[in-house]
Order: C-alpha cells, then structure tokens, then sequence
C-alpha cells in the first residue's frame, strides 16, 4: 500500500514539474474569469422585479403553444414542468436564477468540465505514452514493482488530476463569481421536479450533483485516452482518437437514435442526466442499464489496457 | 571466483519474434566479482538477450536466474539484485540529476536513504550538478547518472548495455575503471555489452562472443589474448608452388597454405628456424620472411563474420 502511495506520489511530481501541466490549470483559471467578466460586463442582464412579468408571458406562450400543438406530445412533459416551476417561483416569490449571480454563474461554469475533460485526456494520453517514447519505460519498469501496479499509480494519478482539475473549477468558479456578482444567500433553493411536484433543494449539493454527472462522462473518455495510451504507445493519437469521440460521439448518437441498438453504444450512456429530467434517448433505457452499460465499457478498457502494458515486450 | 555461486545463471534461452527465431539458445553463467563482456556485432542479438535479463522482453524458451529466483516468474525478487542501463540512459529531462535519483529510490520497497543517494552521487563523482535539470547535462554526466541509478539499491549484478557509446577517450577510460573497480572491490557482477572487442579487452575478465543469435566462445581474456601466439609467418621463396607441395609432404602436422604466390604457416616462433633450414635444404631460394600476427580484432571478424 505504501509502495503505491510512493508510486502515485512519483507520478505526480512527473505531471507538475513540467510548464505543460501549468499552462492547462492556467488556461482553466482564464477561461473561467474571460466568461465571468463577459457575463458581468457584456451580457449583464436587467436586474429588477421584471422577471414575473417575464414568468408570466412565458407561462402564456406555453399554454398557447401546447393548444395549439397538442399533437407534439414529447415536448409537453416538459413545458409542463416548467410551467409548474414558474408557478412556484410566482407564489413563493423566488427569483429564477440569472447567469449573472453568483449561482447562475457557478450552474453556467459547470460546462467548463469540458475543458477538464479536455486537459485530462492530454494527461491520460501522455502519462504511459510519454515514458515509452523518451525511452525512460525501461528505467522504470526494471525495478521490484510489478508492471500492473505501476500502470495502476498511473491511473490513478490521472483520476487524482481529474479531481484536482474539478475541485479548481468548483473553487474557481465560486470565487469568481462571488467577486464578480456578489454573495448570493445559500438560502435560495434549487427548484426540482420530482415525481410530479416541485421540491426545494440545496443549490451548491445541485452544483456539485451537476459536476458530479459530468464526471461520468469525464471518467470514460479519459480512460478511453489511458487506454489508447497503453495500447498504441502514441500521445498523439490517443488525443487526437479520445477528442474525437468526446465531441461526436454524441451527436452521432442523437443522430442513430432511431435505431434501437444505439442505447449499447458508450456515448448514448454517459449523459445520466437524461434519466433525471427529460426522456431517455432511446425507449427503454433506464439508469441501471446505462450503468450496467458504462460498467462493461470500463471492465473492458480496463482489462485491455493492463493485459497488454504486462505483456508487452519493451523494444524501445 | 571458481566455487562462488553465478549471480545469474541462463539456461538455454531462446527468443522468437513472430516466426523467426534471432536468439537459438544461449546458456552462460555470470560470477559474482567478475566483468563479463558479451561481444557481438550490432544485430546479433545483444540488446534482446539484456533485454530478456531484465525482464523487458519475455523469453520464448528457456531460464534465466538472478540469485536464483526466476526472472519472469519471481519477478519481483529476481530485479531487486539488478541495476542496469538499458542502451542510453535516458532519464526525466525536466527534473534535477537529484529528483530523477530519489523517483528510482522511492519505488524500491526497502527504504533508500537519501545518505544512500548522496553516497551514490558521490560515487559517480556528480555532486557539483546534481541539482540542476538533468536538460543541461552532456552525454557523459547522464552516462554517470546512469551508472548511479544501477547501484542505488546496491544491486549484485550490474547490467551495462554499451555504456561507453557515444563517451569521448578520458569517459571511456573513466567507466572502465570504474567498472573493473566495483566488480574487484565489492564483488559485484557486472555484465557489460559490446561490440567493440578493444574496449572489451581492457574491461572484462571474461568474454562471450554472439554471433547471430548464437554463443561462439565464451573464454577469458587472457586466454583470448594468448591464443594468438600462433602467429601467421609469410615465406617469400621462388617457385612457391613447388615449395608448398613439398612442404606438406614433409610436415603434416602445420597448416600450410599458399596466398599470393607466399607460403604461409601457422606455427610457434621457435619452430621458424626449422623450417627454414628444411627449406634451404630442399634446394629452394628464400628470399624474405615475415610476420603476420593475427590482432584480436582479426580473430573476433574471424569469429563473427566466418561461417
């Protein structure tokens, strides 16, 4: 245990003692404040007891739309939720929350776990593939450690910077926006639809359940990076491969949704938000079978990756 | 260092890739206190029997035991008696001599103390530079980060895959003694790779020579060296054919060969008067002779490039 501990630690030094590491944990800490200051000052929004007015009209158009399109019925699940949602906030006398407040803001920055996808894939793509193309794997792997445990420090080292990069957003995002909107009460709730009424929920728990769900997302494309890294020993084409599937395999599950065999496919199970509001992608799907699902993709990146690094012959 | 248990012992180790074989069963053993230089042309199959001994590649036949535990199948126990340099030493760039040091310490699971790194920086006689980014070193101070690297953990076979490559004469000179010194001093193994048979010579105690995928000789090097006192002497004489046939008549037991319209013989320098008396009086004119001393350099061609 302690021997991994010394691995995992070895790791680390090797990923923050290189500029690179920075420059991405930098590109994050901008990219956060270049929105927030954009929100702040470019798109600030009018701050006045206007929204009931908004609410209301809003309500209107939904009604309207639903008489006078009563055959689109996949949409009225959801209008007629948000037209529930709007009535609460009018009786309780609930503001809907803005991008420009310190929670708008902080819902909006959760995106961002894009960007932390993102560098984590550069991360994941180098931390075996590196070692191999400097040639230093075979300074490493002629000491009393066991291949598997090795790849397993790397691993895990990838999963910690992933934590470190969400944790930094989380903060970050906190901070910036308490700078830049101002504190707002942790008393405001978040308003959810549950079961067919609306509850009250803690905002930053909402936060940080909004992270949570895109870190599903994260975890499998990152280790789809490692995978690549172990298997094919080229960064760039795990990058590249990785990056790839991250912004298209979505969309070409939306587009496949017609046909019923696209709910095995990763991509169409990585989104479990879809089972907490709105209809899943495909009939029949259920969060125990996108589970099940991202469970079997992950055994099998899992067991390529290890099976291969310990049998592979090091000619490098 | 007749008695001593082998440090590493091989037992007739092959290696296929895909279909072809390029190691057909090599078996040596390695004593501790000895320099064991493993000599071949490039392509004969050095780095994949280091790389075999390390554990890097798998073996497809065959044994290899380091303090007699199995390389593959005790994995563990069998590295932590090795250090080495695989081919360059490449290290972390981006880090210090120092930090590249304690990475390797920390992932042995017996503590090695940072007196311990700092004895070994002393060793290879780096400490001025140490601390500074391994980026900015020469060839021959990762060489000595190298070295220092293998002996951290105090390992009882020490495995240098060409460790003078790319080193200038005073480096060269400096790893040699270097090596012969531990090996002497703390009776550790050293198993050195070449394919330069003039460092070799200077360096090791025994010599195994590869030749594509195969052991030729294993000897040590003073009886490599001293195999050569059969010189090759050369006859400058008229009518050399003649010469020769009868010559072969006379003495069977030397090789007796014609080059050049010359004879040449294979024999010790005390038989030359003999011979040339033999001659004289056979009636034949000798007009010169001559020397020809195969240099080891010529031997090992001989040995690596001969059928």
């Amino acid at each position: 245990m302690s021997q991994l501990f010394r691995l995992i630690k070895n790791e680390h030094i090797k990923i923050y003692k290189r500029l690179g590491t920075w420059i991405m944990v930098g590109l994050l800490l901008g990219v956060i404040l270049l929105v927030g200051m954009m929100t702040r000052f470019v798109f600030a929004t009018d701050d006045s007891e206007e929204w009931r007015t908004q609410l209301i009209t809003e309500n209107q158009q939904f009604e309207e739309s639903m008489n006078d399109h009563p055959a689109m019925m996949a949409g009225t699940q959801y209008v007629k939720q948000q037209i529930e949602l709007n009535e609460y906030r009018l009786t309780h006398d609930l503001a809907p929350q803005v991008s420009d407040s310190l929670w708008g803001f902080m819902i909006d920055a959760t995106t961002f776990s894009a960007v932390v996808s993102l560098f984590t894939i550069v991360i994941a793509a180098g931390i075996v593939a590196n070692e191999f193309s400097t040639g230093t794997i075979k300074l490493l792997l002629i000491r009393p450690v066991s291949r598997a445990r090795i790849l397993l420090s790397k691993y895990v080292t990838t999963l910690l910077f992933a934590l470190f990069m969400l944790l930094l957003l989380f903060s970050a995002s906190y901070l910036i926006g308490l700078t830049l909107f101002g504190y707002s009460s942790a008393e405001i709730p978040y308003l959810a639809y549950r079961n067919g009424e609306v509850v009250e929920e803690n905002m930053l728990l909402h936060i940080i359940r909004l992270l949570g769900f895109r870190s599903v997302d994260l975890i499998m494309v990152v280790t789809v990076a490692f995978t690549i890294s172990t298997v094919f020993r080229s960064s760039s084409l795990a990058i590249g491969l990785s990056l790839f599937l991250m912004f298209t395999g979505p969309q070409i599950v939306q587009l496949l949704a017609q046909y019923d065999w696209v709910k095995y496919v990763l991509f169409a199970n990585t989104d479990l938000q879809q089972y907490v509001n709105g209809t899943p992608l495909v009939e029949g799907m259920s969060l125990s079978f996108s589970i099940t699902i991202l469970c079997l993709y992950f055994i099998f990146l899992i067991m390529t990756s290890w099976a291969i690094f310990k049998r592979r012959d090091v000619a490098v | 260092m007749t008695k001593k248990q082998p440090v590493a012992q091989i037992r007739n180790v092959k290696k296929k890739i895909g279909k072809k074989e390029i190691i057909h069963g090599i078996s040596l053993d390695v004593y501790p206190g000895e320099v064991f230089g493993f000599l071949g042309p490039n392509g004969a199959g050095k780095t994949t029997m280091i790389r075999m001994l390390v554990g890097l590649m798998k073996k497809s036949e065959g044994e290899i035991l380091i303090q007699g535990f199995d390389i593959e199948k005790e994995f563990e126990e069998a590295i932590r008696h090795i250090g080495g340099i695989i081919e360059n030493p490449e290290m972390y760039k981006y880090l210090t001599g120092y930090d590249n040091l304690v990475h390797y310490a920390r992932m042995h699971p017996d503590k090695i103390s940072e007196e311990r790194v700092k004895e070994v920086v002393t060793l290879v006689g780096l400490e001025e530079r140490i601390n500074e980014k391994v980026q900015g070193y020469s060839l021959g101070m990762r060489q000595r980060l190298g070295v220092a690297q293998a002996l951290l953990h105090s390992p009882s076979l020490l495995i240098l895959d060409e460790p003078t490559n790319g080193l200038d004469p005073a480096g060269i000179r400096e790893i040699r003694q270097y090596i012969r010194h531990i090996a002497h001093t703390e009776g550790l193994a050293v198993f050195v790779s070449s394919h330069l048979l003039s460092e070799m010579q200077l360096m090791c105690d025994r010599i195994g020579i590869i030749k594509e995928g195969r052991l030729v000789s294993v000897e040590t090097v003073d009886d490599f060296v001293n195999s050569k006192s059969n010189a090759v002497f050369r006859f400058e004489v008229d009518r050399a054919e003649e010469v020769y046939q009868y010559m072969r008549g006379f003495i069977k037991e030397y090789d007796f060969k014609l080059i050049n319209d010359k004879l040449e013989v294979t024999c010790e320098r005390v038989e030359i008067p003999l011979l040339i008396e033999t001659i004289v009086k056979a009636g034949f004119l000798i007009y010169s002779v001559s020397n020809h001393e195969t240099t080891l350099e010529e031997k090992f061609l001989e040995m690596t490039e001969g059928n």
